[in-house]
């Protein structure tokens, strides 16, 4: 008997494994999940009767899980989080960065500009769309650090904001 | 006199060049694969029977650049190109350049394709047959004001459409005059980077309208019929992610009268090969011309499975000069097909295309159900290239059994490693209206907007997705994955194939 412990979110799940001959079953809180292995990291699992398609990868320390089509992301408990998620951006409001690699194909505002939420800044070109890219708060954009026509990756902000209040 | 091509080279990659690459094989017709940099490892490059390197990622130093694709022709000795869909399938120079050089373009004449691909041109022939149009400009204009007059004239809310547009490019909805300006000006400038043409139109919107296109083969002696239709209503950003056939929305009286009507584009244009011919169908069962397609299309793969008529086999005789075939004289449709697009994108972040390494890949298999992919596992989706990965196509005897075996092939499919619109699609399948064969252009934006993000409010989930990462652990055999940036798709994954009209059972 092996236990794991996940996090996924904030919250944290205890995965008690218990070894049986033709199938694996594991326990997490109260559910019980049988798995099968059809391939390498390629699973069948049923709880209560119900199948679910699973798949899972372990990639730069987290989790990638594969439930009927769903993602999600698993990690270690104590394991110390490392590389850029893009997601992290989420929280900071100041900063507007691209949605993903591409070039800027026009940029609506200029250091100084006050400017409300959800606004549009600039137009990035990303496989041949262009994609409008808003204003994630209320205030005054305090720098712009790319020119039309300039390759941004997602990592560097391309506009800084002074946010109100 | 007919004259088969010997070696046909495709100038495509990823799906649509593993495609045609499995069409000629099954013809005994040797291939050719052009690849860039970012397509060194791919599967049509491994397929394929002979490669040959374009150079950079970019388009235009690859599969758009003129140059290197006709050398590289000349170099394999093929006598044919097969453009597939996009690139240079609708390049009327392109195929201009071909006939000079000698070699067989599979696809229309460079005239048909100069008249078909402008979209003003188009609406002026399919005028002329007798086949409704939409109300809107004669003409491209550059002037604000010509677009503020018509747009009045026509009511809004309309449409900006690029002359050289498609699958959506280049295309703006305004529903006031306050949005016209900006509109017009973001389409002129998508147009000139998609197409390097910056001429657009103004049109009017048809409101709440399905999108019926039919598919058309026409030989080089004036033979031209079609294979039905396909229903392509359900779209996100203009862009058709989910493809049937039959449509619910037409009865035997319509189907024919709209099929009739294709056929009269097809033939005022003096066409010839694949073809598809698009309307746009009203809720009063009016109909209007919205272009035609001079190429194969992405969604031929349904046609394909309710008629067992192999389409880029067609292609390819009447690129020999043969007539259409007496085996085309009686076909009907058999079953239903539903293809869905695999885009790697992120359907909770308003379908942002989503790039990276395919970490994990397993295509769903059964009785049915067919995928045209062009990835393996290890294949990099970069933002050089159109955000498509795949199509899953199933075909059953009727609509509903179709449907529930396309959300079952869907949850079996297993891709990690970027996001795709998977799980969204099997939303858009579960969704009554779906069911109801309410479907509409706008259905995304009607019955989909507001939805939880997929990932909230799955308890129960995030226990089997924690049991999952547990068993992943467990095996001590398997791969922690850390190396697998490093890792080639390895031939053996790309094997597998499908066969068209197969029998289906139930």
């Amino acid at each position: 008997m092996a236990e794991f412990e996940f996090i996924i979110g904030d919250r944290t799940y205890l995965a008690v494994l218990k070894q049986a001959a033709e199938t694996t079953v594991i326990k997490v809180g109260d559910s019980e999940f049988s798995f099968k292995e059809l391939s390498s990291g390629h699973y069948e699992a049923t709880n209560n009767g119900k199948q679910f398609s699973i798949a899972a990868v372990k990639h730069r320390g987290k989790f990638l899980i594969d439930i009927d089509a769903r993602l999600f992301e698993v990690s270690e408990s104590g394991q110390e989080e490392f590389g850029a998620v893009s997601s992290s951006h989420a929280a900071e409001k100041d900063k507007v960065y691209a949605p993903m690699p591409g070039k800027i194909v026009k940029l609506l505002v200029k250091v100084g500009d006050s400017v409300s939420e959800k606004q549009p800044l600039m137009i990035v070109e990303a496989m041949k769309m262009e994609n409008q890219v808003n204003s994630p708060a209320a205030g005054i954009v305090k720098a712009v650090n790319a020119s039309v026509g300039e390759q941004v990756d997602t990592v560097s902000a391309v506009i800084e904001l002074d946010l109100e209040n | 006199m007919s004259q088969f091509p010997q070696k046909i080279l495709i100038a495509n990659r990823s799906e649509i060049a593993v495609r045609i690459i499995n069409g000629c094989q099954a013809l005994g017709i040797a291939t050719v694969a052009v690849y860039s940099d970012a397509d060194k490892n791919s599967k049509h490059k491994l397929l394929a029977d002979e490669s040959v390197h374009l150079g950079n990622s970019p388009p235009l130093e690859s599969y758009l650049n003129f140059d290197k694709i006709i050398k590289a022709a000349q170099a394999t000795g093929a006598d044919a190109i097969h453009p597939g869909y996009g690139f240079l399938s609708e390049n009327a120079l392109f195929a201009e350049r071909c006939q000079k050089e000698n070699i067989k373009f599979i696809g229309p004449s460079p005239e048909a394709i100069r008249l078909m691909g402008d979209k003003i041109e188009s609406r002026k022939v399919a005028a002329k047959a007798g086949v409704p149009v939409t109300p809107g400009m004669a003409g491209c204009a550059a002037d604000i004001d010509s677009f503020r007059t018509e747009a009045a004239r026509v009511g809004y809310p309309v449409l900006i459409k690029a002359s050289a547009g498609g699958g959506g490019k280049g295309m703006r909805a305004v529903e006031n005059e306050s949005e016209l300006a900006a509109a017009i000006e973001a389409a002129q400038r998508e147009a000139q980077n998609a197409f390097g043409d910056d001429r657009v139109y103004l049109e009017k919107m048809i409101v709440n309208p399905r999108h019926i296109e039919f598919q058309i083969l026409a030989d080089e002696h004036g033979n031209c019929l079609h294979l039905f239709e396909r229903e392509c209503s359900i779209q996100r950003r203009h862009q058709k992610i989910i493809e049937e056939t039959p449509s619910v929305a037409l009865n035997e009286n319509l189907r024919q009268k709209m099929g009739a009507d294709a056929v009269k584009v097809a033939k005022a244009a003096n066409y010839s090969n694949a073809g598809t011919v698009e309307f746009l169908l009203d809720e009063n069962g009016s109909y209007y011309f919205l272009e035609m397609n001079t190429r194969l299309q992405v969604e031929h793969p349904i046609t394909e499975m309710v008629t067992g008529i192999d389409l880029v086999a067609e292609q390819i005789k009447i690129a020999a000069g043969e007539k259409l075939g007496k085996h085309l004289n009686n076909i009907s449709q058999n079953g239903h097909a539903i293809e869905c697009r695999i885009y790697a994108e992120d359907a909770d972040n308003n379908f942002m295309p989503s790039i990276g390494k395919l970490l994990l890949y397993r295509e769903p298999v059964g009785d049915g159900v067919r995928v045209d992919s062009g990835v393996a596992v290890g294949s990099e989706v970069t933002i050089d290239y159109d955000p498509i990965m795949s199509k899953l196509i199933v075909h059953a005897p009727d609509r509903q059994t179709a449907i529930t075996n396309l959300i079952e092939a869907l949850k079996r499919y297993k891709i990690l490693g970027v996001k795709t619109c998977r799980y969204f699609l099997t939303e858009v399948l579960q969704h009554k209206n779906f069911a109801n064969g309410r479907t509409f252009t706008n259905f995304i934006e009607t019955n989909m907007t507001n939805m939880p993000n997929s990932s909230n409010g799955m308890e129960s989930y995030n226990e089997l997705a924690a049991a999952a990462a547990a068993m992943l652990s467990s095996k001590s055999s398997s791969l922690l994955y850390s190396d697998i940036d490093d890792l080639p798709p390895s031939p053996w994954q790309l094997l597998g194939d499908w066969s068209i009209g197969s029998s289906i059972s139930g």
